[in-house]
């Protein structure tokens, strides 16, 4: 029977053809479409590294016409009555290079005998606990390091340490890195340019809230606080720095709003595929119904030469999935060239997701177009279907 | 061989109600050639369809090869459509996009008849009716006469006890069909087989064994 149908195939080539086209097609689109889509999906998955909810994040006024003594008192004072209040249970303090804000510094160093590149930030000792961050080894900043030690300590993410030292324990180990540099813990990840953005290498470089450059304030609210209270923070916060330039965000729409200009592009994406999917779908359902329309005369001849019902809908359904898998394995002989020849920007990971995905989207739509039509042609009377004149 | 008591058939559809047979009573034996004629839409194809099995008469009895039907959408009616019944039409029915080999082993790949042996039995079946060097061509490629010859093949490639012919000659010129009832009747008298043979033609009545003659859906002789 196998072979049967292979033959049905082969002889209509032709005809065939051009649904064959049409399949194969579909299934670039739906491949290079899925592949962004299943990028961006994944490293949606992957965790920030740190938390959104219930945090603000406040842009302090300029202070750099205070001397560092009175700039110390003023945010030491912050941090103090802040943590005063009934729903904030943590301050700390970071420079520009802040999440969501699109702030990076960059810096490369190759003297150490191969090419370090790393984003950098600055916070001070509280900002792991505020932001919960996830310390894997080693320590996060605490006071003891403010005591002027024989390196600067810094704190490097997972995967600084897999692209510059895998497989190696670094921790209190010195580095070549714009000077000597002692890594003292490493953290999970930092993702501070958003959830659609990749894992650099990062380093954090610890400063000392009276510097003039830790211009942000982290604040950790309670869980469930809402918009209401930025007034009363608002308030306490200009009562002590006599300004009203600051401005508070709420993290977590910060996310949002740095995540949307991704979510535009993906659903237009994702309405693309579906409205592909449809259009093959419907094409798929009119040139089966025309194939069985054309094709009563022999759906009754090959029942009054025995086939049993079940073996009609057997045959039509096998014929349409044959067709589209051998236009999907076209598609998969192409697509595949993509991560074999290193092709385009993607990691091979999510092109091999984006085939498996494609295929099965293809041919479950096929099956379940088939299915309808097939069933009918089986019910086909074949004194009827045999009919002359 | 076939045997039917009582035959009614009436077609029903929402405006009117036909009785394409009425009350048909027939007893056919093994190794009959058996011709049926009577005018255009008297039921003579309605009849050929429920000797076949492929159509439910409203009423009577119908004993093909010794057996009663009884559900006529099973697998078992199926197979034994496939065993025992082997169909010739005025048109043909040809499959256009197999060739003429594939179309003649058909019947066999409803019952799981290995590749190589159900080529034999088809190139087997094509010699007899003359067509052993077309068997790469398609259909189309094919005269009318010799198409209908490819059609005998199928309805014989399988063996069947009985052929039913619903004007197998209709649509050629007299030459053909006198080729293709030389082979009809060269079945009866070789193989024994029973053939019941609708046709318009007298001359090709005249050889068949027994003629039954329909009018409205009786039987009148
Ligand atoms: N499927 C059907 N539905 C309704 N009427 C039918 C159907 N098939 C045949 N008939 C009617 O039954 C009668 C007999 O038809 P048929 O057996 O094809 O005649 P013949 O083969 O003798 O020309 C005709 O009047 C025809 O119109
Ligand atoms: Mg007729």
């Amino acid at each position: 029977m196998i072979r049967h149908i292979f033959k049905l195939i082969w002889n209509k080539k032709s005809s065939n053809f051009l649904m064959l086209l049409e399949i194969f097609l579909s299934f670039i689109v739906l491949f290079v479409s899925l592949s962004f889509v299943i990028y961006n999906y994944r490293l949606l998955n992957k965790p920030l590294g740190f938390e959104s909810q219930d945090r603000w994040m406040v842009y302090l006024n300029d202070m750099s016409e205070l001397d560092s003594l009175s700039r110390g008192q003023l945010k030491e004072t912050l941090e103090l009555e802040l943590e005063q209040m009934d729903r904030i249970q943590q301050i700390a303090f970071g420079n520009y290079a802040a999440p969501f804000s699109g702030n990076n510094s960059i810096s490369g160093d190759d003297s150490g005998g191969f090419l370090i590149r790393s984003k950098l930030a600055t916070v001070d000792i509280n900002f792991a606990e505020t932001m919960d961050l996830q310390v894997t080894s080693g320590r996060f900043f605490d006071d003891r390091d403010y005591a002027n030690p024989n390196y600067e300590p810094v704190i490097v993410n997972q995967f600084f340490m897999d692209k510059y030292f895998p497989e190696k324990n670094m921790i209190d180990s010195i580095i070549v890195f714009s000077g000597d540099k002692q890594i003292i813990g490493v953290i999970e990840g930092y993702r501070y340019n958003g959830e659609f953005t990749e894992e650099e290498p990062m380093m954090l470089q610890l400063g000392h809230p009276r510097d003039n450059n830790l211009g942000v304030m982290y604040i950790d609210l309670q869980p469930g606080t809402t918009a209401a209270y930025e007034e009363a923070v608002n308030k306490k916060i200009a009562d002590i720095v006599q300004d009203e330039s600051f401005i508070i965000l709420n993290l977590e729409d910060q996310r949002k709003q740095n995540s949307r200009s991704t979510w535009i592009p993906i659903i237009a994406l994702i309405s693309i595929c579906t409205f592909l999917c449809i259009n093959v779908a419907l094409g798929l359902f009119g040139i089966l119904w025309y194939n069985i329309n054309k094709r009563k005369g022999e759906i009754g001849l090959r029942r009054a030469l025995g086939a049993h019902t079940t073996d009609i809908t057997k045959q039509f359904i096998l014929e349409i999935i044959f067709l589209t898998a051998l236009a999907v394995i076209l598609g998969i002989v192409f697509a595949i060239q993509v991560p074999l020849l290193k092709l385009g920007p993607l990691e091979p990971i999510n092109l091999y997701y984006a085939i498996a995905l494609s295929a099965a989207i293809i041919l479950i739509i096929v099956t379940v177009c088939a299915l309808h039509p097939s069933w009918q042609a089986s019910k086909i009377h074949p004194a009827i279907a045999l009919h002359d004149d | 061989m076939i045997q039917l008591e009582n035959i009614h058939k009436v077609y029903r559809t929402k405006t009117i109600e036909t009785t394409a047979l009425n009350n048909i009573n027939i007893h056919i034996k093994k190794g009959e050639f058996v011709s049926i004629m009577g005018p255009s839409g008297c039921g003579k194809s309605t009849l050929l369809n429920v000797m076949g099995l492929l159509d439910e008469p409203t009423s009577g009895k119908v004993i093909v090869a010794d057996q009663e039907v009884a559900n006529y959408n099973s697998k078992a009616t199926a197979a034994f459509r496939n065993q025992t019944l082997g169909f010739i039409f005025q048109s043909f029915h040809l499959i256009p996009d197999l060739s003429v080999i594939d179309n003649v082993e058909l019947p066999l790949l409803y019952r799981k008849v290995n590749a190589k042996q159900r080529k034999a039995l088809a190139i087997q079946a094509l010699e007899s009716v003359g067509l052993k060097n077309r068997t790469g061509h398609f259909p189309n490629q094919l005269s009318g006469g010799q198409k209908q010859r490819v059609a005998i093949a199928r309805a014989i490639v399988g063996q069947p006890d009985i052929l039913l012919a619903d004007e197998p000659t209709g649509n050629l010129d007299s030459v053909m069909g006198n080729e293709v009832m030389d082979i009809l009747l060269q079945l009866n008298q070789t193989l024994n087989t029973t053939i019941v043979m609708v046709t318009h033609d007298e001359n090709m009545a005249k050889k068949t064994h027994r003629l039954l003659r329909i009018y409205d859906g009786s039987q009148v002789a």
